[in-house]
């Protein structure tokens, strides 16, 4: 998903001593959650479409031999056991967009509404799927009946809970357009309530099973990812700079300052 | 709204308002992005809608035939008037007359604020009558579309209201913020113009 930002981490910019190692820059734990974002959604990408295939979504109204079929392939079981070990990346590469979001001028309700909105979304959109697909497989006695229940359930989970990040999203959106320390550009703060607008366009996959509307649709699901990939890429980019652009002063985890009076303090080595 | 505008428009409004006769783009240009990509975003579906009227014309034809022109076209007529009223508000805001530009938007506001009330009279029966978005693919199209651009009116009530905030609080006004956010009012009723003649007229 992320390719062409996604190249082997070219040193981040290291501090003033360029010799001193990668170790010491100030920002790392800032590039280890940026870099966590391209390595999740390739795993992502890669458990959902060539894996397994559940993506692009398979026909709400497909023949129950059809469901029947792909939700005993053993290749979901393999996914599910991805997704539960690339699970906690998720809130690894959210950190990267909460430290800059702290630098903004707004209030920290926004960074909760994105912090809690984005763990949500996750349960709904990554954990639930993968127990309703990793089932069918996992025991191969259900009947046709459950099977197809689970498939319902599965995909609704995925698709029909991006209204979930639609909160979060707008926090972030909002937070960027009320901002006035200028962390993130302003039109993308626009474009992200475009991302989020469309992700309502999730709700009709509840009613619709067949033609634009229904869950493998052209307006629910194909035009809604080309706006969402599109913006995860451009927001990417946002978020290199922003880290790149951040003076080493406003940084958090600033070193322990020389104490003036000689206390034994024990250094903190985690921030 | 009031804090980015204030923020970013600080020394160049003084000389807007003496340029403003030699013309500019109004308003802040992150807003011109916006509109320009919110209507890309509408011609999708507009076109989206296109193509599946051609598959099903004479479901569409039918099902258009059971929709409330009358309510269509006054909500067409108060959104246009509202906008006039936020173009009158905007130019004397422009020329330094605040109390015109005030009153102006409050009124703009008040017929803003009446198309959902329209839009509520609208649905309700038809929902009542078992025309929900799950009848046909129409209904589907009709409740999204006009859904997503109520969304857009609510946040431009919003938008108006911080509008007038200012006007009424600040003592020297910044007309960029002013023209924000009647940029956004005039993208909202173009939309509205467009989505009347697809749903309601076109035959």
């Amino acid at each position: 998903m992320s390719g062409s930002v996604a190249e082997a981490p070219k040193g981040p910019t290291a501090p003033a001593n360029h010799a001193t190692s990668w170790r010491t820059n100030r920002k790392l734990d800032q590039w280890i959650a940026f870099w966590s974002v391209p390595f999740f959604f390739n795993v992502f990408g890669l458990v959902f479409v060539p894996l397994s295939w559940m993506m692009p979504p398979r026909s709400p109204s497909s023949p129950t031999p059809h469901i029947v079929n792909f939700m005993h392939s053993h290749n979901l079981l393999i996914a599910c056991l991805i997704l539960t070990l690339a699970y906690g990346l998720a809130p690894v590469s959210n950190a990267c967009y909460l430290i800059q979001v702290k630098r903004m001028s707004v209030s920290p309700a926004f960074r909760y509404s994105m912090m809690i909105g984005a763990i949500t979304g996750a349960i709904v959109g990554m954990l639930f799927p993968m127990f309703c697909f990793g089932l069918g497989a996992f025991r191969p006695g259900y009947s046709a009946a459950v099977l197809t229940m689970l498939y319902d359930f599965g995909y609704l989970a995925f698709i029909g809970s991006l209204g979930c990040f639609c909160v979060m999203w707008m926090a972030f959106g909002l937070a960027i357009i009320l901002d006035e320390n200028n962390i993130l550009p302003k039109w993308l703060g626009y474009y992200t309530i475009w991302q989020y607008v469309t992700e309502l366009m999730a709700a009709p996959v509840w009613i619709a099973k067949s033609g634009p509307f229904a869950w493998n649709g052209l307006m629910t699901f194909w035009f809604a990812m080309a706006l969402y990939v599109s913006w995860q890429f451009i927001v990417y980019v946002c978020i290199y700079k922003a880290i790149k652009n951040q003076p080493d002063g406003e940084l958090d985890n600033a070193p322990p300052m020389p104490q003036p009076v000689a206390l034994e303090v024990p250094s903190r080595t985690s921030a | 709204m009031t804090d980015v505008a204030e923020g970013s428009a600080a020394g160049v409004d003084q000389l807007r308002r003496a340029a403003h006769t030699r013309g500019h783009v109004p308003g802040e240009a992150s807003m011109w992005f916006f509109v320009i990509g919110d209507l890309l975003i509408f011609g999708v579906y507009f076109v989206g809608y296109m193509y599946f009227r051609g598959q099903n014309h004479q479901l569409f034809l039918a099902s258009q035939a059971r929709l409330n022109v009358d309510i269509g076209a006054i909500n067409t007529v108060v959104l246009l008037t509202s906008s006039l009223f936020v173009a009158l508000g905007t130019a004397a805001a422009r020329a330094g007359n605040m109390a015109a530009g005030l009153r102006g938007f409050w009124i703009a506001l008040a017929f803003g604020a009446a198309f959902p009330l329209l839009k509520m009279v609208e649905w309700i029966p038809e929902i009542s009558a078992g025309l929900t978005p799950g009848k046909n693919l129409f209904f589907m199209y009709y409740y999204v579309m006009t859904g997503m651009h109520l969304c857009h009116v609510a946040l431009g009530l919003v938008i108006m209201c911080f509008v007038i905030r200012h006007l009424k609080t600040s003592t020297t006004p910044k007309i960029s913020f002013v023209e924000t956010g009647a940029t956004y009012w005039h993208m909202v009723d173009v939309l509205w113009l467009v989505l009347f003649a697809l749903l309601y007229l076109m035959r």
